[in-house]
């Protein structure tokens, strides 16, 4: 599982990595992206609010026209469940949408992202290029409270019903039935071993792995 | 005898042929698609090959709560069923079984036959209306859309019949056939194939097409279309109701499988057999060639899939009435010639 | 009191008749509990007599919240979360979810582990595929394919159940491998560490037989007019349209884009292995049933060839027992029997993901419902949304 094997045609992990990092930077340059990654197999623009549809409308062009995804990530310090960021203290609090976009005849793809303020989470819809992205976009509406203006039912519920409240993908959003009732599997995952027992323990399955 | 006796023994025959006539084919198409579908069947039902299961299954709708819903018109919700029943019961009266076991032998007998099988329809589209259920209200209209498609192919195909036998009486049409000569110069063993078989056989043709839309089977069953209407206009009844639907659908296909029977197969008419062992084998010969038609009915609807009901109309105006059209009047032609 | 002239009235009467009556659209309200609607989907029609002219799906009946259980499970237990997404090939769903996390690890997949993989996703699609071949002609009223494709389905799953001990939800990948195959329980080193035995021959057997109803379903299905009369030509998908709504997988493939996710994406050994990629020339439920039709053949053709060339060795590559995925993000995707499924994982360092993003194929091609149902008749709707062959869990998650 090579990171960038399947975008390349070359057969070392540092090659497709090369290949993938030159993909984005051209990629980046091209529609104007303001910064580029290329890691773990996909190439990420990051792009401007007010650039967002027509970096979106120029990658399409550029031979990527499937529209695959389009969802957000929570970037937050506060926590209610789950895994805590690794430095919550250097965190800067933001929602990143990602948007991806790949070509039906090669392996490229690209994931456009945007970062939004936490107070002025909106970014315009991408509905009037791809029709798809209606319910992608709906789903980010209610999950995470984003708005997108120009998708004309960004504002209704897709999954949930009409009448509840909260964004339950927020990471302040707290897991009412964990709450009430803990995870079985929740034991299994505060209470971490330390260091050297994770370390024996690997020993051990290696060991295994051996007989 | 004394009119209302005679009366009763007519009731009591028509009712003791449709009924066993209607179980035993309910009971052969749940055997014939098992066995269509590589799967056993009713098994267990009455000791022996399931035979008792159709009876199972009117003793578990009997016993099912009897539904109306709340908004329905409830008089011509609960009249519906025993409209669509009466609309094919009716039509045992003028069917011959023998030379003399007809309970009414009618002069205009195909002309009554195809006014009364329509009556059945005005009962679905009662069904529709009266459910307060937009599905059934949709399947009812397909039935109305579906009875002026077929209604008028059903007819042409049966006047080819009736001027080659030049009568409208069902018996008479029997005897013209038995009364049938092939030409001298073939073996009289093709005496014993039904004439109007072959020369008939557009007629026969359209006839069954047509029927198979008046009965609402497969691939003409838009009215009730379970994967589009859920039950059409059945979607409502339940309990005994239901089962008057159910058992009017099978009575149906027995009445109108009886009906081309007589029209097209020459009925229970036997080759070489006298008219007085008519008069007993008759019922046996005519139910023979029923359940052969109801086995080509359930053998189709095993088969293939729902046409739209745009594309029944296209094959009723566009291709069975031209057809019926040209078969009426090759028919008369061929009539006037010989 | 002045007398009408009967002829004013009758010029009347026929301008009274002649006024087109205005009819309101009648609101059908298609699901949540319908025969076509594949579970709990909900149409919200507006129909004109039988011509629909605006739909509005609600979904959300069958939402489980996948995403936000998988910010509170170790990646281990979210494996039986992702094999209950689209429960028709359970198995299929795993596969990227795990090729994410080994992706983030840099781990070598054995290679033996590869191919029983693929022999096992190959089989989920046969099995998908063949409920699909199933319910299509079921849905426009031909109840006999019905019977004989499922009997069919019902060998793959046994086989598939002799492997992993499950038929729907297998659960049977692990990060780097495969789980010793069933039959162990408690105590691991007595149990086999390989196939059942008589699985690879038996399996050629039942490819043998899944072919030949192939070939009973064209003489059945395919080459039925009555079946072509429903599905020629209705519900015509665009490929500018199925590519802007991001439909993927054979309906993608029905619109005319030779594109198939097992010739670009590495993270199973397809590269070995020749299979033709069928696609459709106008993108109508034709289409979209042949080339669903003609993939049960390539998939049988695929284990065949797997079967062939898969090597023996070990089924784990070394994994520490304390499962902890490196700081990153990544997405990993692979073709589903319904489309690109991928998942997109972000990890801190930790046992458990900070935010999974599951990309399920049925959502977006769903989301072309409301566009291509528009202007459609009622039993047209029931011939396109089957030839979409959607799972409401895949949509829903």
């Amino acid at each position: 599982m090579e990171p960038g094997e399947g975008e390349e045609q070359e057969g070392t992990v540092e090659d497709a990595g090369a290949g993938l990092s030159a993909f984005a930077e051209a990629l980046a340059a091209t529609v104007g992206a303001t910064s580029w990654s290329a890691d773990h197999g996909i190439a990420r623009l990051v792009v401007e609010r007010d650039k967002w549809v027509s970096t979106a409308a120029k990658v399409r062009d550029e031979g990527m026209p499937f529209f695959s995804w389009l969802s957000a990530v929570d970037w937050s310090r506060d926590v209610e469940v789950g895994e805590q960021v690794e430095a919550p203290d250097d965190l800067d609090e933001r929602f990143e949408v990602i948007c991806r976009l790949s070509s039906v005849k090669t392996a490229d793809a690209v994931h456009l992202v945007t970062e939004l303020p936490k107070d002025d989470a909106q970014v315009p819809s991408l509905v009037g290029e791809f029709g798809g992205a209606e319910w992608h976009e709906r789903e980010a509406a209610e999950m995470f409270g984003i708005d997108f203006p120009g998708n004309p039912v960004a504002k209704k519920h897709l999954y949930l019903p009409d009448s509840f409240e909260g964004n339950p993908l927020l990471k302040s959003y707290p897991l009412l039935s964990r709450e009430v009732k803990p995870w079985p599997g929740t034991v299994d995952v505060e209470d971490m071993p330390s260091t050297e027992n994770a370390e024996a323990a690997a020993q051990e399955a290696s060991q295994e792995g051996e007989e | 005898m004394n009119f209302w006796l005679l009366l009763l023994i007519k009731v009591g025959l028509v009712l003791g042929v449709m009924l066993p006539g209607a179980l035993v084919i309910i009971f052969g198409e749940l055997k014939i698609s098992a066995h269509m579908q590589s799967r056993i069947g009713p098994y267990f039902a009455g000791g022996r090959f399931g035979w008792a299961q159709p009876l199972a299954d009117g003793l578990k709708f009997m016993q099912k709560e009897d539904l109306v819903p709340a908004d329905a018109d409830d008089r011509v919700y609960k009249l519906a069923p025993y409209v669509v029943l009466m609309g094919t019961l009716a039509l045992f009266v003028v069917l011959p079984f023998g030379p003399e076991t007809v309970a009414r032998d009618l002069d205009l007998g195909i002309f009554y036959v195809l006014a009364v099988s329509s009556l059945s329809t005005l009962g679905v589209l009662m069904a529709g209306w009266s459910s307060a259920n937009k599905y059934s209200l949709i399947g009812g209209l397909r039935a109305a859309a579906q009875l002026i498609a077929y209604e008028l192919p059903l007819v042409l195909a049966v006047i080819g019949v009736a001027i080659m036998a030049g009568s409208l009486s069902l018996n008479d049409i029997v005897t013209a056939q038995a009364n049938w000569q092939w030409f001298d110069t073939l073996p009289t063993w093709v005496n014993i194939i039904p004439p109007y078989m072959i020369l008939q056989a557009v007629g026969l043709v359209i006839f069954l097409t047509a029927s198979l839309a008046e009965l609402s089977r497969i691939p003409f069953d838009m009215p009730i279309a379970e994967s589009e209407l859920t039950m059409g206009y059945l979607t409502e009844y339940s309990g005994l109701r239901f089962t008057m639907f159910f058992l009017g659908e099978y009575a149906g296909m027995v009445a109108m499988a009886a009906v081309a029977a007589t029209l097209f197969l020459g009925g229970y008419w036997l080759p070489f057999v006298s008219d007085d062992v008519l008069n007993f084998v008759g019922p046996v010969v005519l139910l023979t060639k029923v359940m052969l038609i109801a086995f080509v009915f359930i053998w189709l609807r095993w088969t293939f899939p729902r046409l739209r009901e745009d594309q029944l109309q296209t094959i009723a105006w566009k291709w069975l009435i031209p057809a019926g059209l040209a078969n009426i009047v090759l028919t008369g032609f061929f009539k006037v010639v010989f | 009191m002045t007398q009408l002239d009967p002829r004013a009235a009758m010029h009347l009467s026929d301008a009274a008749v002649s006024v087109e009556i205005e009819t309101p659209d009648m609101t059908l309200n298609i699901g949540p509990q319908h025969p076509s609607t594949h579970g709990v989907l909900r149409l919200v029609a507006k129909v004109d007599g039988e011509r629909i002219s605006s739909v509005d799906p609600v979904i959300g009946y069958m939402h489980r919240g996948y995403e936000k259980l998988a910010e509170v499970r170790t990646y281990a237990q979210i494996t039986a979360l992702v094999n209950r997404i689209d429960w028709v090939s359970g198995f299929a769903n795993e596969i990227p979810f795990i090729a994410a996390i080994e992706r983030l690890m840099d781990l070598e997949v054995p290679e033996r582990a590869q191919y029983i993989r693929l022999i096992l996703t190959e089989m989920a699609r046969i099995s998908s595929h063949l409920v699909f071949m199933s319910s299509y002609p079921l849905e426009l009223g031909a109840a006999t394919p019905l019977m004989h494709a499922l009997r069919e389905r019902e060998h793959v799953l046994e086989l598939l159940e002799s492997v992993t001990g499950g038929r729907f939800h297998p659960n049977f990948n692990r990060v780097g491998g495969v789980k010793p195959a069933a039959g162990g329980g408690s105590t691991m080193k007595k149990q086999s560490q390989d196939l059942p035995a008589g699985f690879l021959a038996a399996t050629r057997d039942a490819m043998d037989s899944v072919l030949a109803i192939c070939d009973d379903l064209d003489r059945l299905v395919t080459g039925n007019e009555l079946f072509h009369a429903r599905t020629i030509g209705v519900g015509v998908i665009p490929t500018a349209k199925a590519l802007e709504y991001g439909l993927s997988g054979p309906n993608l493939r029905a619109s005319g884009v030779k594109f198939d996710l097992r010739k670009v994406e590495n993270i199973l050994p397809y590269d070995g292995i020749d299979f033709e990629i069928p696609i459709g020339q106008n993108g109508d439920c034709f289409d979209r049933y042949f080339v669903r039709n003609e993939e049960i053949r390539q998939a049988c053709r695929i284990i065949q060839q797997a079967i062939d060339k898969i090597p023996s060795g070990p089924l784990q590559a070394k994994v520490p027992r304390i499962l902890k995925v490196p700081k990153g993000e990544t997405y990993v995707r692979a073709e589903n029997p319904k489309g690109e499924m991928g998942y997109h994982v972000i990890s801190e360092g930790g046992r458990i993901p900070y935010r999974v993003k599951i990309r399920s194929a049925s959502f977006s091609n769903l989301s072309i419902l409301p566009w291509i149902l528009e202007g459609e008749l009622v039993p047209d709707m029931v011939a396109i949304m089957g030839s979409l062959d959607f799972v409401l869990g895949d949509v829903d998650r």
